[in-house]
């Protein structure tokens, strides 16, 4: 082999080398549970002690939405099917929050393990259908339809 | 030497290169012309309104071709640029960089157009949405490739540089992408996916699919254009210009 | 291997020597942190929630302000020139003055981010994840930099032009690092962002090299 064969071929062994490292970490990092936010559950097994700091996601539990009528106070459930978690906010809530909808609320649990929200962040919904269609799907009870939602997120779609 | 050498070099040759894109062009802009007319017509005639939206969701037709056509011009800049810059073929490098500035001509319409699709459905011009994010630093990485490229005075080294960095940006874009999209979820909370994936009925994606079309021949006509314009400018001195004129063929 | 070497030693040496210089990028770390608490107030609750975001900007802005003289004195005394016909590895010799810029630069900010987090009230859960997350995130700053360094060198407007092609390419690191930080903060594991901080590292200390090498071939051609 000669001397420049022989630097190239090292060079793209190194290169195979550093990238192959590289795509091996990337599947470790994959493998890690990658959690915006704890579910309901994730919240019971895991014991969160009270006062600190985290994530909660999960949908608005149907009938569970109580506003205060003087004051901007909410109390709502979220749940993820299987555990529930009362939660209490004081600002004001998202254009999107309804009940059934999508929200993640960052905060804390206090002694009464009720989560004492500081944020509540709500989904966009990403659907697009003809007004007709829509009818006819809610008329026949589907529950994709039955969200009276208005805002849509303008860039999201997917063909 | 192999077909595809043999390609590359043919096109190549300036004199060559010229007279097969004034053959192509005009072909372009008619069957963008014919394609343009019936996917408009189609958007705004045909489709149906929205069931949330009514009808300014019938933006998408212009934005949503947009956006897709500045994500590829950016991939094609990179590949010409790769050409350019393996087997130093000048065209390749004047391709790439008359890419960049149609680039960002339909980044910025896609951002545009974002921002006045915000206000009915958002109620707000802006927002930080994962899509729009991604846009806007894709605009900013054609406004890096232009702005390297006018900084340095020398044409084939301007190209050529521009060019290197195109590739360096092709390399980092998904990674953009991802970490942009990621970054939203973790702000503004889109993850929850409980139920639905979205879908999109036909007669409302075929005038999406005519517009994504025309819009690439709209890329193609507009591109070969300035890459012509760029090919005369750089080589008025050149014997081949001279004789083109001659056999009055420019 | 050699020529690597001296030229790293080289590197240090002109850094050490010109002290005064090499600890700019960090004094300017800090007048940039200071000024936030006072534009923004002093409120630890409102410092804490943006503590990550100030420091890493800040982080960021100080390694280009020093990127930008990576290859100029070498280029205009000649020495750049005199790399390229020497016939040892341009790629080599690129990342010898990367590994150098991040040992002078990076390395100091890496150690002086513990201070700058008790002055912006970071949450000591998340102070180790901080750190982890510079020392993963400074060498990709180098590495890429060095590229964009490479193409703006004997450029009159260097400055300017090198932030504008390198932030937008290290929107990632800035997004990897304040996630997994807010995620020590909000008791989440913070690992898989440092994972893929770490994948990235890689990958641009495997390509950057060479992709610098070409660009300075480009630059001196």
């Amino acid at each position: 082999m000669t001397p420049t064969r022989k630097k190239r071929l090292t060079v793209v062994l190194l290169i195979l080398l550093g990238v192959s490292v590289a795509a091996a970490i990337a599947m470790t990092a994959l493998q890690e549970n990658l959690l915006y936010f704890l579910s309901p559950s994730e919240v019971a097994e895991q014991q969160m002690p009270t006062g600190r700091q985290f994530r909660l996601g999960g949908l608005v539990k149907e009938g569970s939405v109580n506003r205060a009528t003087d004051s901007l106070k909410i109390r709502f459930r979220v749940t993820d099917g299987l555990k529930e978690v009362e939660i209490h906010y004081d600002d004001i809530l998202p254009d999107l929050f309804r009940e059934g909808q999508g929200i993640i609320a960052i905060g804390s649990l206090d002694n009464n393990r009720v989560f004492q929200a500081d944020e509540v962040l709500a989904k966009h919904d990403e659907e697009y259908m003809a007004p007709e269609v829509a009818d006819a799907l809610q008329k026949a009870g589907h529950p994709r339809a039955s969200k009276d939602s208005t805002s849509v997120a303008p860039s999201e779609y997917k063909p | 030497m192999n077909p595809v050498m043999k390609f590359l070099h043919k096109t190549g040759s300036p004199a060559y290169f010229y007279w097969l894109s004034g053959r192509i062009i005009p072909w372009l802009w008619v069957v963008f012309a014919v394609l343009t007319t019936w996917g408009l017509y189609q958007a705004f005639f045909v489709a149906p309104s929205d069931y949330q939206q009514g009808e300014s969701y019938r933006i998408i037709y212009i934005h949503v071709p947009a956006a897709w056509l500045s994500m590829m011009i950016y991939l094609m800049m990179a590949i010409f640029g790769a050409i350019g810059l393996i087997w130093r073929i000048r065209i390749a490098e004047i391709l790439a960089i008359s890419s960049a500035p149609i680039g960002a001509a339909f980044a910025l319409i896609a951002l545009i157009t974002g921002a006045v699709w915000g206000k009915p459905t958002w109620g707000t011009y802006w927002v930080w949405d994962a899509r729009l994010t991604s846009q806007l630093v894709l605009f900013f990485l054609y406004l890096g490739v232009m702005g390297l490229h006018s900084a340095i005075d020398e044409p084939r080294k301007a190209a050529r540089a521009a060019a290197m960095l195109a590739l360096v940006g092709v390399v980092n874009l998904p990674i953009i992408h991802y970490s942009v999209e990621w970054w939203n979820t973790l702000h503004q909370g889109t993850t929850i996916k409980i139920i639905g994936e979205s879908k999109m009925p036909s007669s409302m994606l075929f005038p999406l699919l005519l517009m994504a079309v025309a819009t690439k021949f709209y890329f193609g006509a507009a591109l070969l254009s300035r890459a012509r314009n760029r090919l005369l400018d750089q080589d008025r001195r050149r014997g081949w210009v001279a004789k083109s004129i001659r056999e009055q063929r420019l | 291997m050699n020529a690597f070497f001296s030229l790293l030693k080289r590197d240090l040496l002109l850094a050490v020597r010109s002290r005064a210089e090499a600890l700019q990028p960090l004094f300017f770390l800090l007048v940039v942190v200071t000024l936030f608490p006072l534009g923004l107030g002093p409120g630890p609750a409102l410092l804490a929630k943006i503590a990550v975001g100030v420091i890493w900007i800040a982080a960021l802005l100080a390694s280009t302000l020093s990127l930008d003289k990576l290859f100029r004195a070498d280029f205009e005394d000649g020495s750049l020139e005199q790399f390229l016909t020497s016939g040892h590895s341009l790629s080599l010799l690129a990342l010898a003055k990367i590994i150098a810029h991040w040992l002078s630069t990076g390395l100091p900010i890496v150690l002086f981010s513990p201070l700058l987090a008790i002055w912006l009230n970071l949450p000591h859960e998340a102070l180790p994840v901080l750190v982890k997350s510079l020392l993963l995130g400074t060498p990709i700053f180098s590495l890429i930099g060095a590229i964009g360094a490479a193409l703006t060198v004997g450029l009159r407007q260097g400055g300017q032009l090198l932030a504008l092609l390198i932030f937008p390419l290290l929107i990632p690191v800035l997004i990897l690092a304040t996630g997994a930080v807010s995620a020590a903060t909000d008791n989440l594991e913070s690992s898989a962002y440092l994972l893929w901080m770490a994948a990235y590292a890689v990958l641009m200390l495997t390509l950057a090299p060479f992709a610098c090498a070409a660009s300075l071939r480009i630059s001196l051609s």
